[in-house]
């Protein structure tokens, strides 16, 4: 397979809006990358930078360091399944995925066991003589994926592939995907806006906002150590909890509520005293049995979870995600704690780590 | 592990028999030939009930043949004898209109001439019996791809079995 590099990559259109700033990455042999960030973030931008369907205004493209910057998309050995499938309408199944070593004027028996390989990796051996519009979204995303798979490309390159499915299928598909990857061990690229699929799929994941990268590392990392208030807001869901808070006398204190501190958090927010820093909360780290009274406004069963939504101090909105079964009802006034802490400097929202300063 | 002829015959599950199905389209190409060659006749000749027939056949023959060229494509082996029926009606055709036209002499203005000259003659014979050939040749090949096809898939079932 391939080590795709990225060196300082920009992309710069001619009405001089900058799509993408200064991207770097290396992506070893068989990994996995999950591009992530909201709409217009710049994430399909650089996948198709990648593929070659977008010109790169500055920066080098290595894959298995060869220089492929210029060299055109049918050229670099890549694949690519996108969103919208793209299959041939009027085409079988078995003609849409030996379409491409067709054009390539391929042994039509070769053809012939690459496509049978494929179709029997993923499970589309029965619906070869089908049209597309024959198959559910899910039996034709696999079907533009077969069609990647039997080029034997060294990079596969996708973009939102599941964002058309319904939730259930959206899944069952992703595990598909999951798998494949673990079958083939082939590099991928894959770009979605679905946090849920970034953590699940990535072995890394590069988090993208307005065109720059915020954070590049495993999904663990980013969910556990985020580097900014950007990257902490985007991985979780429900997404963090955020408090204008200040740091005082070995607490914190906001509008109308105080959270006391342990030692080694008093630590790091050690060249912060008496000042302004953001306290960042996940709803899943939060507890019943604190100090801190919340007024519930909302309070939605998961089944496993029960997600409260409520006000405390000066009427500071709090989401927790808390553990079993709560039938709060409006108005009624729950004890929280935190369990973990996040903190991230007011001024540039970067995370404030032991030491970083 | 498949051979490579197994492979050649295994592939005919998931591809088209595009072979017969283009050579019955282009039979019927020969088919449009002849007919419009077939307006080059003296037209006292051709001012008969049979002219009537003629367009009303064509019309059939081309419907036929499409529909069995959509059949063939997909191995299915009854539109090869659909096909043969029509390739003896193209030889029969021969002689039911290029034959006694070529043999009939009229009088047009005090002249004598053929009702279908030697050169007309010969082409529509060719654009009919190459409208024959076509329509024989793809039975004959659906036929040979069919049974081959018919039996490797009973194989496979018996593998299966």
């Amino acid at each position: 397979m391939a080590e795709l590099s990225l060196h300082h990559i920009d992309k710069i259109y001619d009405n001089n809006v900058q799509a993408v700033y200064d991207f770097n990455i290396d992506i070893r042999d068989g990994e996995l990358i999950v591009l992530v960030g909201p709409s217009g973030c710049g994430k399909s931008t650089t996948l198709r930078m990648v593929a070659g369907l977008e010109d790169i205004s500055n920066g080098q493209l290595l894959l298995d360091g060869r220089d492929i910057t210029r060299v055109p998309a049918k050229d670099r050995d890549m694949a690519m399944v996108f969103q919208n499938y793209a299959l041939y309408g009027h085409m079988t199944i078995y003609e849409n995925m030996a379409f491409s070593l067709v054009l390539r004027k391929e042994d039509p028996n070769v053809i012939h066991k690459k496509v049978l390989a494929a179709a029997e990796i993923l499970g589309l051996t029965s619906q070869l003589n089908k049209k597309p519009a024959q198959l559910s979204g899910g039996q034709r995303q696999r079907v533009a994926m077969g069609r990647s798979i039997v080029r034997n490309p060294k990079v596969f390159l996708f973009d939102e592939p599941l964002s058309n499915l319904d939730a259930k299928l959206r899944g069952a598909t992703r595990r598909e995907i999951l798998l494949l990857h673990k079958r083939l061990n082939a590099t991928m690229m894959y770009v979605t806006h679905d946090q849920t699929e970034a953590l699940t799929l990535a072995d890394r994941i590069v988090c993208m906002s307005m065109g720059h990268v915020q954070q590049i590392g495993t999904p663990l990392e980013l969910y556990d150590s985020p580097n900014n208030t950007f990257v902490a807001g985007f991985i979780g869901l429900p997404p963090m909890n955020f408090f204008d808070v200040v740091f005082e006398n070995g607490a914190l204190r906001g509008k109308g509520f105080e959270v006391s501190l342990s030692d080694a958090e008093k630590a790091a927010l050690a060249d912060y005293n008496r000042k302004e820093i953001i306290l960042g909360v996940r709803p899943e780290d939060i507890a019943e049995g604190g100090d801190l009274p919340v007024k519930v406004f909302s309070n939605e069963n998961l089944g496993m979870n029960t997600l409260v939504h409520g006000r405390m101090g000066d009427g500071l909105r709090v989401s927790a995600k808390l553990r079993g079964w709560s039938d709060y009802k409006a108005g009624d006034v729950v004890s929280l704690g935190f369990t973990r802490k996040h903190f991230f400097d007011k001024e540039t929202t970067n995370a404030i780590r032991k030491g970083d300063r | 592990m498949m051979n490579e002829q197994s492979v050649r015959l295994d592939r005919m599950r998931f591809t088209k028999n595009t072979t017969s199905s283009r050579l019955a389209i282009l039979a019927i190409v020969f088919d449009v030939l002849y007919f419009v060659s077939l307006y080059k006749i003296n037209v006292d000749y051709y001012y008969t009930l049979i002219m009537g027939a003629s367009i009303l056949y064509n019309l059939v023959f081309m419907l036929a043949a499409f529909l069995s060229s959509e059949g063939v494509k997909n191995y299915k082996q009854s539109y090869s004898w659909v096909l043969c029926v029509l390739g003896i009606i193209q030889i029969a055709r021969i002689f039911i209109l290029p034959v006694p036209a070529h043999a009939t002499t009229l009088t047009v203005g005090g002249a004598e001439l053929l009702a279908m000259s030697d050169g007309q003659f010969v082409r529509v014979i060719v654009y009919l019996a190459g409208s024959a050939a076509c329509l024989f040749a793809a039975a004959a090949v659906n036929l040979v791809k069919s049974r081959a096809l018919k039996a490797h898939i009973a194989s496979l079932e018996g593998q299966q079995a």
